[in-house]
């Protein structure tokens, strides 16, 4: 028997109902990409297949607005796709924007016990974990405060330190490596590439090419919500690069 | 190896409205310490900020009594006797209502962030809404207290029954905070107009007068006293009021039929929130 890998897409697109988006700069902003189909609907994903496969690092590249976000929160759960199917087996942790599901009345160890809630992470599990998130966030004294008195920089240290408390089987990154100060941003880029090294897939998405091509094992480059090169890391990359610089010769 | 044994987290496939229903509830009762959290957040953030903190949970109901005595008492010229707990039988009630419907509405809404970021089952941010307005009305109990020192006579054992009307006032507002909050993701005006609405039910059931007023003024008008019988909360304060007020038994029977035909409209609700969903990270 095959067991199942960690991630599949087959023929997924995700789609937005543009006369419900309020916000009208963004709305501004993708009309122009015209990439609304005739019933008013702007497509940020579409006719994704894709099957990560177990030991697989995946970079996922591309312009601004091509659809690298989308299909993250897709892989997450957060977006249902409108069209095809996702399937993710096993659990999932994600670094997307950090500090999310905070609560400013509570204190550190109410939140981390909050946000261990919006995961679905077992309480006792959790509660195990708050001496070494505290730590690892390096709050000090603040660790009783009210999260409302935080620095901003607190607030991410704490904020990482939840979502990275718990190793996951699949991992889904979208640049969080410029978190805190540069003794902090150290601690943090290791511990992701030990959640890296454990999980048994990672998605990850970045325009911080280099990296990508150092530790990705594959890459996947999204163009208009489609994929438009899919292969090792190094070469795909590399193929991309290429291309932005013709592009910026192009225009110049 | 140890692959088979891992379960799909996303990608389930979807169901029918029994098996939509059935699921939802039971990621609520999966996500339970969520709820607990975020009603103690809740809690905390409407007396946070404020000089006198969570003593407005008791400062809120006792003031709003203070004005509805003076005023109403000054425009009838006939009060009732005990005027104070005539009214304070309904305002508590009430005030549970609007606290929960009003916060209800914005529940999802202000959750844009962590919908965005975090995949977890929506219908937990209504329902935490509802029971952080619950511990505000417990709070109002203090207040009530009080008032039985003025009128020690009116302290009856009735008194204690006080938890059986609330389960059937919860069961009641539990699908309105359900729709509520999903619809106001997509109408935001939903809370103005629920402030309204709520303020004409308000004077539409016997809050203000009693039950038996109010028919006098309905007596020719059929149509709205149909309107009266179909609104469960007429039926919730009044019971509120004969074991608070009167010092009677409540018409439990009544009740429990209130409390019965709540079930189709939670269910519903329950599967029209599930379906909405989906679209809440996108469209906020």
């Amino acid at each position: 028997m095959n067991a199942p890998h960690p991630i599949s897409l087959k023929g997924a697109g995700v789609r937005y109902n543009m006369r419900l988006k309020r916000k009208r700069s963004v709305r501004k902003s993708v009309t122009k990409a015209a990439r609304l189909d005739a019933q008013g609907y702007f497509w940020a994903l579409r006719d994704i297949t894709l099957e990560i496969q177990e030991g697989e690092t995946v970079a996922v590249i591309g312009a601004n607005g091509a659809g690298k976000s989308t299909l993250l929160l897709m892989l997450a759960g957060i977006l249902e796709p409108d069209e095809g199917s996702v399937a993710v087996y096993g659990s999932i942790s994600t670094l997307l924007h950090i500090g999310a599901g905070f609560d400013d009345e509570l204190n550190a160890e109410e939140n981390i016990l909050l946000v261990g809630a919006f995961l679905g992470i077992p309480a006792s599990i959790m509660k195990k974990r708050v001496p070494e998130i505290l730590e690892f966030a390096d709050i000090g004294d603040f660790a009783s405060a009210e999260v409302r008195t935080y620095s901003s920089g607190m607030r991410a240290r704490l904020g990482f330190s939840v979502a990275t408390a718990v190793s996951p089987d699949v991992l889904l990154v979208d640049e969080v490596l410029s978190t805190g100060d540069a003794s902090f941003r150290d601690k943090a880029r290791a511990r992701i590439l030990d959640l890296m090294k454990k999980a048994r897939a990672v998605v990850y998405v970045t325009h911080d090419l280099d990296s990508a091509a150092s530790f990705c094992t594959r890459a996947i480059e999204l163009e208009g919500g489609k994929i438009v090169a899919d292969g090792p890391a190094k070469s795909v990359i590399a193929a991309y690069q290429a291309k932005m610089e013709r592009k910026a010769k192009g225009s110049s | 190896m140890a692959t088979a044994s891992l379960r799909l987290t996303v990608g389930r496939p979807r169901r029918g409205p029994i098996g939509t229903i059935a699921e939802t509830i039971k990621s609520v009762v999966h996500r339970r310490r969520l709820l607990l959290y975020l009603t103690i957040a809740k809690v905390r953030q409407d007396g946070g900020n404020s000089l006198l903190g969570n003593l407005w949970l008791i400062l809120d109901p006792a003031i709003q009594l203070a004005i509805y005595y003076f005023l109403v008492g000054m425009v009838l010229d006939r009060p009732q006797p005990a005027f104070a707990l005539f009214l304070f039988s309904a305002i508590l009630p009430w005030r549970w209502l609007s606290m929960a419907l009003g916060g209800a509405a914005n529940s999802v809404r202000v959750k844009d962030k962590v919908m965005r970021q975090i995949a977890f089952p929506h219908i937990v941010l209504p329902i935490a809404s509802l029971s952080a307005s619950s511990v505000s009305f417990l709070f109002g109990l203090l207040p009530l207290c009080c008032l039985y020192l003025i009128y020690p006579e009116r302290f009856t054992p009735w008194v204690f029954s006080f938890p059986l009307i609330g389960v059937v006032q919860l069961l009641w507002m539990l699908p309105l905070a359900i729709l509520f909050s999903a619809l106001s993701v997509f109408f935001r005006d939903i809370s103005n107009i629920l402030t309204h609405a709520l303020r004409v039910t308000f004077y539409l059931s016997p809050a203000l007068f009693s039950y038996d007023r109010i028919l006098e003024i309905l007596e020719e008008r059929p149509p709205a006293r149909l309107l009266l019988d179909l609104n469960p909360m007429a039926w919730i304060l009044t019971a509120y009021r004969d074991i608070f007020y009167e010092g009677r038994s409540a018409d439990w029977g009544a009740l429990l039929g209130v409390a019965l035909a709540s079930i189709p409209f939670t269910l519903v609700s329950i599967y029209l929130f599930r379906r909405m969903a989906p679209s809440f990270p996108k469209v906020l």
